[in-house]
């Protein structure tokens, strides 16, 4: 059952992926990120992990529809009904991705993972989120916080990129 | 062999590939974010899978989950300052028109 | 069992709410109104813009449906009734609340309408906003529960609800939920008097009528959700829980549709302006007083 459903989560994730490079409707592109995301999330949720795929499915959600108004505000074509065409070197890149995928594919399966697992029966769900919050406020505190310190940081440096630029002399002419 | 993190690692391995072509072949700087972001994606699978299926008991697996969430939504805020930035000083944020980025 | 009851309760909730939204808005009281409305909308011709992104247009309705409901899903109504008590019910509900923007996003861009687009990308701008306020008070309430179960969060207002406990959280909550479900004053993406209907302008016949039953699922979910967070879910004296519940749910619904009743309609930037500047500070200060009656055990 398990396996099932982490297959078929999988499976959507990965043709939302593929579907957001494959149409040229900027909406249609980012909503289609949104899914793939959102399958993801409900993968999470396949494998036991609860609180992630709840965190996922939320987070994404909001992301996505930034994502949407910043491709619509910066493209000539936000629709797709120029078929404009937005890329370039395909072949390489077709390439390259395959190559990814077989090279990554290849490690995952020629890895010894019996020998790896430590324990493979996850605790119930209300039990894992208050592991993990003792975690994050305990062992991880650090890195946690160093997390929160870099959202701090990304923020200030966004807004000071971002923030628009008086113009030289402005204030003289008028 | 477990197969459910074969399937998984599969899955994250696909997303990679998927993210990998967009990075290398979109010329928008907003699509190219997305690639990043489909990888990030793939590398999500994989931690939460790890996590699963070989090492249930330590929660410091999730918590690496929470950190790469955490690094998508930074390089989607700071992504989108660079774009926003060039939009207005040079009108589109074409990767083939920022040739001046070349050393 | 539970989904039948609940399903019944949610039949009942949105039908109360669409005869008290009919009372407010055109002043006359007919029982079969929203009933005869409901057919009507059914039986006229659904028309589809010129050019739609029909993919689109066709999901939207349906995932703001859809929204409401997950939402509704993981919130008691009494200690049993309950469809999904999940472990991390408290962030599911704002998880689907999430969604609600993405639906109306979607029916903004499907039609390709220039009064329902523009409604569509303000929305993203108020909902961005006001789901911060959304999320943060639900932490305070959380922190006191010391649990994300919605089922264990109400019975840890036992004695003291909520909104007596944080009542800075409560407004904060409440006024976060009506930008989120747009009922007025925050109901600027379909306010007729505003951009001709907004994101409601292109829609006809049965998509209409599932938008708009969407929106009223979103009211009843929402005023569940205060009623779970907020005012002690089931708890009351002599009622069985579930007619408290009711009662509770009923008459925040009944108070969400009066206060847009008696509010004025802000402009767009002064509603951005007070969520950024005075409302995420506030509930920050909520947070961190929460967080130190919990320490001090009160």
């Amino acid at each position: 059952m398990q396996t099932f459903f982490i297959g078929f989560f999988g499976l959507a994730a990965v043709v939302f992926a593929v579907g957001v490079f494959r149409t040229s409707s900027m909406m249609r592109s980012a909503l289609a990120l949104l899914f793939s995301q959102t399958a993801l999330g409900a993968l999470f949720l396949a494998m036991q992990a609860e609180f992630l795929g709840v965190l996922q499915i939320m987070m994404m959600a909001t992301e996505m529809s930034i994502m949407a108004i910043f491709m619509v505000m910066f493209m000539m074509d936000p629709g797709g009904l120029g078929g404009m065409d937005m890329s370039h070197q395909k072949r390489l890149s077709l390439l390259a991705g395959l190559g990814g995928v077989v090279l990554v594919t290849g490690i995952a399966a020629y890895t010894q993972w019996e020998g790896l697992a430590s324990a493979t029966e996850a605790a119930a769900a209300d039990e894992q989120i208050r592991q993990l919050g003792r975690e994050l406020l305990g062992r991880s505190m650090l890195v946690f916080e160093t997390a929160g310190i870099t959202i701090l940081t990304a923020m200030i440096a966004a807004t000071a990129v971002a923030v628009k630029v008086p113009e030289q002399g402005g204030s003289h002419e008028s | 062999m477990n197969p459910e993190l074969l399937l998984a690692l599969l899955t994250g391995a696909a997303l990679f590939g998927v993210g990998l072509y967009g990075v290398l072949s979109q010329t928008n700087l907003v699509m190219l974010m997305m690639g990043i972001e489909l990888i990030l994606a793939g590398a999500l699978v994989n931690l939460v899978a790890f996590w699963r299926f070989l090492h249930a008991e330590s929660y410091a697996g999730q918590m690496f989950v929470l950190i790469v969430m955490t690094v998508m939504a930074l390089e989607m805020a700071v992504g989108f300052a660079v774009a926003t930035a060039r939009f207005r000083t040079r009108g589109s944020v074409e990767m083939e028109e920022a040739r001046e980025l070349k050393g | 069992m539970n989904a039948v009851l609940l399903g019944l309760g949610l039949l009942a909730g949105i039908y109360a709410v669409a005869l008290l939204e009919d009372r407010l808005t055109r002043g006359s009281f007919a029982p079969a109104a929203p009933l005869l409305a409901g057919i009507a909308l059914l039986a006229r011709e659904s028309v589809v813009a010129r050019k739609p992104d029909r993919l689109l247009f066709e999901t939207a309705p349906v995932l703001l449906l859809s929204a409401g409901l997950l939402a509704a899903a993981v919130l008691p109504l009494s200690p049993t009734l309950v469809l999904v008590d999940l472990a991390s019910g408290a962030l599911f509900v704002n998880a689907a609340l999430a969604y609600v923007l993405v639906a109306l996003l979607m029916a903004g861009w499907g039609p390709d309408g220039a009064y329902a687009m523009v409604a569509g990308w303000r929305f993203l701008g108020q909902v961005i906003a006001y789901s911060m306020l959304i999320v943060m008070p639900i932490t305070a309430v959380a922190i006191r529960a010391e649990s994300l179960l919605t089922t264990v969060i109400v019975v840890s207002q036992e004695g003291w609800w909520n909104i007596f406990y944080q009542p800075l959280g409560f407004v904060l909550f409440y006024i976060a939920s009506l930008a989120v479900c747009f009922l007025p004053p925050f109901d600027r993406p379909i306010a007729a008097g505003e951009l001709a209907a907004g994101v409601e302008a292109e829609y006809t016949g049965a998509r209409l009528a599932v938008l708009r039953l969407g929106r009223m699922v979103l009211v009843v979910s929402l005023a569940a959700a205060t009623t779970v967070f907020y005012l002690g879910g089931w708890q009351g004296p002599w009622l069985p829980p579930w007619a408290w519940g009711a009662t509770k749910v009923l008459a925040v619904a009944a108070s969400m549709l009066l206060a847009g009743y008696y509010l004025p309609r802000l402009r767009e930037e002064q509603l951005l302006a007070w969520c950024w500047k005075l409302g995420i500070p506030l509930a920050l200060l909520n947070i961190f007083v929460v967080g130190v009656m919990v320490l001090a055990g009160l």
